[in-house]
C-alpha cells in the first residue's frame, strides 16, 4: 500500500514535471518515467498485459515519435511561453487537488454498482471472446492512423 | 477495496486535472500534446482501478490495452501534423495557427 501511493505520487510529480518544464526533450523524458511507474502499477494490479503495453508502447514508442518530432522541429524552444503558466498552474493545481480531496470520497459512496457477474477464464479469453469488436476497431484505427500519416507527408508534384 | 479505490481515483482525478491545465496554459504544440497523453494516463487508470476495485480485471484490462493501440495511432497522426504545421509556419506557437492565411 505504501509502496503503491509512493508510485503513484511519482507518477503525478513526473506529469507535472513534463507539463512545466521548459525543456522540451526533459519533458518527454519525463513523460516516459511516468509511464514507466504507471507501467509497474498495473503490474501490482494484477494487469501484466496493460502493463506490458504500457512500459513497451508507450513508454517506448510514444517517446521514441516524440524525441524525434522534437528534433525535427528545432525552433519548438523559441514559443514564448505566457507569465501566467508559471505561477498560475501550481496554483490551481493544488486548489483543484484540495477540491478533488474534499469532493472525491462523497462522490464514490453515489456510484451505483453495475450487476455483473464473475469473471472467469484467462485474459485472452475476455479479449477474444469478449470483446471482438473492439479488436475489429482497433484495426480499423490502426489503418485509419497509416493513411493519415501516409497523407500528411504525401509529396506534392505539382508544386515541386 | 473502497479506501484502495478512493486512493486510485484521487490520483486519476490528479492526473486529468494536471493535464486539462497544462491545456489552458501552454502554447507550445507538443507541450499541448504531452497534457493530452497525461489525460490519458489519468483515463486508463481510472479504467484499470475501477475494474480492480469491482473484480472485474480483466474486461478492465482488455479496454487499457485497446486504449493504448487507439493512443498509439493518435500519436503518430498527431505528431505527424505538428511537423507539418512547423514546415508551414516555422513556429509551434499554437496563437500562429489561428492565422487562416496561408
Amino acid at each position: 500500500m505504501i509502496l503503491q501511493t509512493a508510485l503513484l505520487i511519482g507518477v503525478v510529480l513526473c506529469s507535472v514535471l513534463a507539463i512545466l518544464l521548459r525543456d522540451l526533450l526533459k519533458s518527454a523524458v519525463s513523460l516516459a518515467v511516468a509511464s514507466l511507474l504507471l507501467g509497474i502499477i498495473f503490474f501490482r494490479m494484477d494487469a501484466p498485459y496493460a502493463g506490458v503495453f504500457e512500459i513497451s508502447v508507450v513508454a517506448g514508442l510514444i517517446t521514441v515519435l516524440f524525441i524525434l518530432t522534437i528534433s525535427l522541429t528545432r525552433a519548438g524552444e523559441e514559443v514564448r511561453e505566457t507569465r501566467l503558466a508559471r505561477w498560475a498552474f501550481p496554483l490551481a493545481f493544488v486548489a483543484f487537488l484540495v477540491i478533488d480531496a474534499l469532493v472525491m470520497k462523497g462522490l464514490l459512496g453515489k456510484v451505483p454498482a453495475l450487476a455483473s457477474a464473475a469473471e472467469t477464464g484467462t485474459f485472452g479469453e475476455v479479449l477474444w471472446k469478449g470483446r471482438t469488436l473492439d479488436l475489429v476497431g482497433q484495426i480499423a484505427v490502426i489503418l485509419a492512423g497509416v493513411f493519415a500519416v501516409l497523407a500528411l507527408f504525401r509529396k506534392d508534384d505539382k508544386h515541386e | 477495496m473502497s479506501n484502495t479505490w478512493y486512493l486510485y481515483l484521487f490520483f486519476a482525478v490528479a492526473l486529468v486535472l494536471a493535464g486539462l491545465i497544462g491545456l489552458l496554459l501552454k502554447r507550445n504544440l507538443i507541450k499541448l500534446f504531452i497534457a493530452i497523453e497525461v489525460v490519458g494516463k489519468g483515463v486508463s487508470l481510472l479504467l484499470l482501478s475501477t475494474g480492480f476495485a469491482k473484480g472485474s480485471i480483466l474486461t478492465a484490462q482488455a479496454l487499457v490495452v485497446t486504449y493504448i493501440v487507439i493512443e498509439v495511432s493518435l500519436v503518430a497522426t498527431a505528431l505527424a501534423l505538428i511537423i507539418n504545421v512547423y514546415r508551414h509556419g516555422k513556429s509551434l506557437d499554437v496563437r500562429g495557427l489561428a492565422k487562416l492565411k496561408g
